[in-house]
């Protein structure tokens, strides 16, 4: 899954720690998200897509598996 | 609330470690079980203090500071950090297993007495026993 979680916070000028404390988690998982090591569980997918006002699909995209 | 948790251990911690210390030198030519008794409540004592005290004093420092308190309990509730504590100790339980097997399999090649290798196995098969459990309940749970 790919994810477009640093491009939208990059536009709307918030950093890493103010999302995390937003979204209380740590700012090593928004980090993570956004290197695309870590998939979020559907409750914090849904908190972040309602933090920026999208829906989530517009954040998280899925892509499948290749080979 | 934490305050109490760490200092209930934390006296019960001091006050095994003065009934271990009392035995020791109160005790005239101990036998059996009084033996080793008042070692046990010394060691007991001093790992209950020293796990109650670090609580007590945990508590106290994030009761001064709500915000780094706040920031703990964030990193102790942080999905990510739970997926990663929950896989190492899947990890090593999974270790322990083939561990612990090849070490209960060199004991009994090596004859070392029923009675050592007897409790050993059933802790073993018990600790296996309660993973199977533990799946199926959470089987019907989700």
């Amino acid at each position: 899954m790919r994810n477009r979680l640093e491009e939208i916070r990059k536009e709307r000028g918030i950093k890493q720690e103010e999302l995390a404390a937003a979204l209380e988690v740590s700012r090593q998982t928004i980090g993570s998200l956004e290197n695309g090591r870590y998939n979020p569980s559907i409750l914090l997918a849904f908190k972040i897509a309602r933090y920026f006002g999208m829906k989530i699909e517009d954040i998280f995209i899925y892509e499948e598996e290749q080979g | 609330m934490r305050t109490i948790k760490g200092s209930v251990p934390a006296a019960a911690g001091i006050l095994l470690f003065a009934v271990g210390i009392y035995l020791v030198k109160g005790l005239d030519r101990p036998d059996g079980v009084l033996r080793a008794l008042p070692y046990v409540c010394v060691g007991l004592g001093c790992g209950l203090f020293g796990q109650g005290a670090g609580e007590l004093l945990n508590a106290l420092i994030l009761r001064k500071h709500p915000e780094q308190a706040k920031n703990l309990e964030i990193e102790r509730r942080d999905e990510r950090n739970v997926m990663l504590s929950e896989r190492a100790k899947a990890k090593g339980f999974d270790a322990m297993t083939y561990i612990f097997a090849a070490l209960l399999l060199a004991f009994a090649l090596m004859g070392v007495s029923f009675e050592v290798i007897l409790p050993f196995v059933i802790a073993y098969l018990l600790v296996q026993f309660y993973a199977v459990y533990c799946r199926i309940k959470q089987e019907k749970e989700y």
